[in-house]
């Protein structure tokens, strides 16, 4: 399918192989189809979710968040091309020496709360925030790039943001054992960025108590 | 000339572009581009608008992919590269905006598939100009224009967010 393509990556929904594309280094990323829906279904889901990604990247883009530039995006075969950042996942570096540092780890809590804070601004739910889904870009002395918008969507509530930063909370508490003080900066960061952040942090606790899925009875 | 592979649609051949500079006859090359004349075989750019060589890679690469499908929206994979560099849909406005004006003296010539040699000698034949290679087109770029016909954002400065906010632009024009 993709000469010369390197897979280095794949999940439930998508692979992600590293390929030379127009003289770059390039990440591409392919939606696969599921067998056990109908094809026409199938078909029509994964060509809106390919879509989707893109244009929420884009939209990113636009509000100047750093995310991967999209290069082109291949609806007939469910692909995304598009810019392949050099560095490792905050996940990665939380555990090395340095990132087990409190100067670091501060400056990494502001980077992401700002970025956070950028993109719930622009009403772009990412769906799947993880310490996995954040890079530290090499070349710019590792500032927070946010990747896989795979899950992600448009929705201006409230509840869907406070959701957002509950699903970063738990992956983090879950991956990064005693980083409380740093989820806490990260937070605080994400306040002084974005518009409706007091309302979606008062929120936040709502959905502490309740988790992820909200109770519909009554 | 340069050549590029496509390295996403290996069939198509590969990427020809040859940039020219003095060029002496571009009030004649730019009718023919605008009337879509069968004798212009390639694909003629204004170079002031070309950032990066990478910018006009992706428009090329895009319209050897839509050719494949079956998915052109001007009439040949030419003017298709053309087209594909704006951002706006619409065809006419394109080509003149991407495409040369009569006071054109730098320009790219581009062209999909066939044989180099043969590619070479119809371009040198075609652009009455001095023929040099991409890195010595060092330019200046229009940036009044970049930023006008991308859209791009007045707090966007540096080059590298510039470039990469126009194959954005490109990349998702197709995206409904």
């Amino acid at each position: 399918m993709i000469h010369n393509a390197q897979l280095i990556k794949q999940g439930a929904e998508a692979k992600v192989y590293l390929a030379p594309f127009c003289q770059r280094q390039t990440i591409i990323k392919e939606r696969f189809t599921k067998a056990y829906r109908h094809p026409t279904l199938d078909k029509k889901l994964t060509s809106r979710r390919v879509v989707q990604e893109a244009r929420c990247l884009s939209r990113c883009q636009k509000a100047r968040i750093d995310t991967p530039t999209v290069y082109m995006v291949d609806t007939e075969n469910y692909l995304i091309y598009m810019e392949y950042i050099e560095g490792c996942s905050v996940r990665e570096y939380l555990v090395t020496p340095e990132g087990q540092t409190d100067a670091a780890q501060t400056k990494v809590a502001q980077e992401i709360g700002r970025a956070l804070g950028l993109m719930h601004n622009i009403d772009v739910v990412h769906g799947d925030l993880t310490t996995s889904n954040l890079l530290m870009r090499n070349e710019t002395g590792g500032s927070v790039v946010l990747i896989d918008f795979g899950l992600s969507y448009v929705s201006q509530l409230i509840e869907d943001k406070a959701v957002d930063l509950y699903v970063l909370e738990r992956a983090f508490s879950s991956t990064h054992p005693n980083t409380e003080a740093m989820f806490e900066q990260i937070l605080k960061a994400y306040g002084e960025s974005g518009k409706a952040s007091k309302q979606i942090l008062k929120k936040l606790e709502d959905v502490r108590m309740r988790g992820r899925k909200r109770s519909m009875l009554g | 000339m340069e050549s590029f592979p496509i390295d996403s649609l290996p069939t198509a051949g590969d990427i020809h572009m040859a940039c020219f500079t003095a060029v002496k006859n571009a009030p004649d090359l730019k009718e023919k581009l605008q009337n879509q004349d069968k004798s212009l075989t390639f694909a003629i750019v204004e170079s002031n608008l070309i950032m990066d060589v990478f910018q006009l890679l992706l428009a090329a690469t895009k319209a050897a992919h839509d050719n494949e499908t079956g998915k052109l929206a001007t009439q040949t994979i030419s003017s298709e590269i053309i087209y594909n560099l704006s951002p706006s849909k619409n065809i006419a406005e394109s080509l003149k905006r991407f495409g040369i004006t009569e006071d054109t003296t730098s320009l790219i010539a581009v062209k999909i598939g066939g044989n180099p040699d043969e590619i070479m000698e119809e371009m040198s034949r075609t652009v009455d100009g001095n023929l040099v290679s991409f890195s010595k087109l060092d330019q200046e770029k229009d940036m009044t224009k970049l930023r006008q016909y991308y859209k791009i954002d007045p707090k966007v400065t540096e080059d590298k967010e510039i470039l990469n906010w126009i194959i954005g632009a490109i990349a998702m024009k197709n995206v409904q």
